[in-house]
């Protein structure tokens, strides 16, 4: 969910600290995996809050967010696979830009496999919620991908512009 | 079959990305470029996804240390601290597993108070501070196991490294080890002083810390 080895290294020794600081409070209400999963996604949303330099609440990253890119009417553009712009390498570029709400589902959901129920349960929201904040972020990455294949549509036609600028 | 617009699909969208496709959705799908575009970009997106995740591996030695280093600090580890009674409760079971409880009650009594009588004696104070030693030394002899074998491995992998790095990082490693070295006397000489404990362990972190440098040097071949 980082993108980070040495983050991720840093985070796992946080969410094993945070395990043996809460662990009084575990009230068998829930399977013991999915109250320690809840932890350590818990320990991970601080972070990438922390990194996106504002304090937002739970309910705030699980709520829809006009800036971080509710769908928009306008969504024409280049076909993503017909260009070749969607593979690993940019996917992850993209996924690295989402809002810590939107990625934190996305990943559960479509990196990792978990159901909307479970990341409901993990996150502290509604099933509902999950999935729109999935199909949120599907949306978002998809505007993110289409601005990547445009910057370098510009940059290619500025290189073709400037090669036969110097031909002259 | 009736159709729906490009908003009415859209707003349809979610419904249709969890498998719900109504007739006039997938009609609209079929006709509209720009929408079966997006579809394909979505779709395209969610089975691109599965990629990105990363085979689970065991996090590196030094994770381990440095937790269990914090974890002592914060006192979250509680060792079973062998008090005198303990010491003669197993003493006295495993004489009891051996020889019939009958025959045995007088001795046990006349024990007991034998070892009243060594309660009030000076050789009391010793016996504490023997099992404070003992209860320290157990409690931190795994994580010094456990940094010498990651010491070993850091140092083996800066067989490639700048010589001039190599030789400054073993010399921290060095005075690391001498500032450990020092904290182990203090809390040998004084057992019972939670902050000798301390900064014994904020010493082990320290080289958990450095290790971790010379690991990821060493990773890099700087």
């Amino acid at each position: 969910m980082v993108g980070n080895t040495a983050e991720a290294e840093d985070l796992t020794q946080e969410a094993f600290l945070q395990l043996f600081r809460k662990i009084a409070t575990f009230r068998g209400e829930s399977a013991f995996s999915t109250w320690l999963h809840r932890l350590a996604v818990n320990v991970v949303l601080m972070k990438l809050r922390k990194k996106s330099g504002k304090e937002t609440s739970l309910e705030q990253v699980t709520e829809p967010d006009e800036e971080a890119g509710t769908p928009g009417r306008d969504f024409g553009g280049p076909d993503l696979r017909l260009t070749g712009s969607l593979d690993r390498v940019n996917l992850q570029r993209a996924v690295d830009q989402l809002p810590p709400g939107y990625k934190a589902v996305f990943v559960l959901h479509d990196v990792q496999g978990y159901e909307h129920n479970e990341i409901a349960d993990m996150m502290g929201c509604s099933i509902g919620n999950s999935k729109s904040q999935l199909h949120k972020a599907r949306m978002r990455l998809r505007d993110l991908l289409q601005e990547e294949v445009r910057a370098k549509a510009r940059e290619d036609r500025r290189a073709a512009g400037s090669a036969s600028g110097g031909e002259d | 079959m009736s159709t729906i617009g490009c908003n009415e699909f859209l707003d349809q969208l979610e419904l249709w990305m969890g498998g719900e496709r109504s007739a006039g959705a997938q009609a609209h799908a079929r006709g509209c470029a720009r929408c079966g575009s997006l579809v394909a970009d979505l779709d395209g997106i969610h089975q691109t996804a599965p990629s990105l995740a990363v085979a689970d591996g065991e996090p590196p030695a030094r994770i381990w240390i440095a937790l269990r280093a914090k974890l002592e600090q914060e006192g979250l580890i509680h060792y079973e601290r062998q008090g005198l009674t303990g010491v003669l409760r197993g003493w006295f079971g495993e004489v009891f597993t051996v020889v019939p409880r009958p025959a045995l009650a007088g001795a046990y009594l006349m024990a007991l108070v034998a070892v009243g009588v060594a309660l009030t004696g000076p050789g009391q104070r010793r016996l504490n501070e023997d099992l404070w030693i003992h209860g320290t030394q157990v409690s931190t002899q795994p994580l010094s196991a456990q940094l010498d074998s990651a010491e070993q491995d850091a140092i083996s992998s800066l067989t490639n490294s700048n010589p001039v790095v190599t030789a400054s990082l073993q010399k921290n490693l060095a005075i690391v080890d001498n500032y450990i070295a020092l904290c182990e006397k203090s809390v040998l000489d004084e057992p019972e002083n939670e902050v000798a404990r301390d900064y014994l362990y904020d010493a082990y972190q320290q080289k958990a810390d450095l290790l971790a440098q010379i690991s990821e040097r060493g990773g890099d071949g700087r």
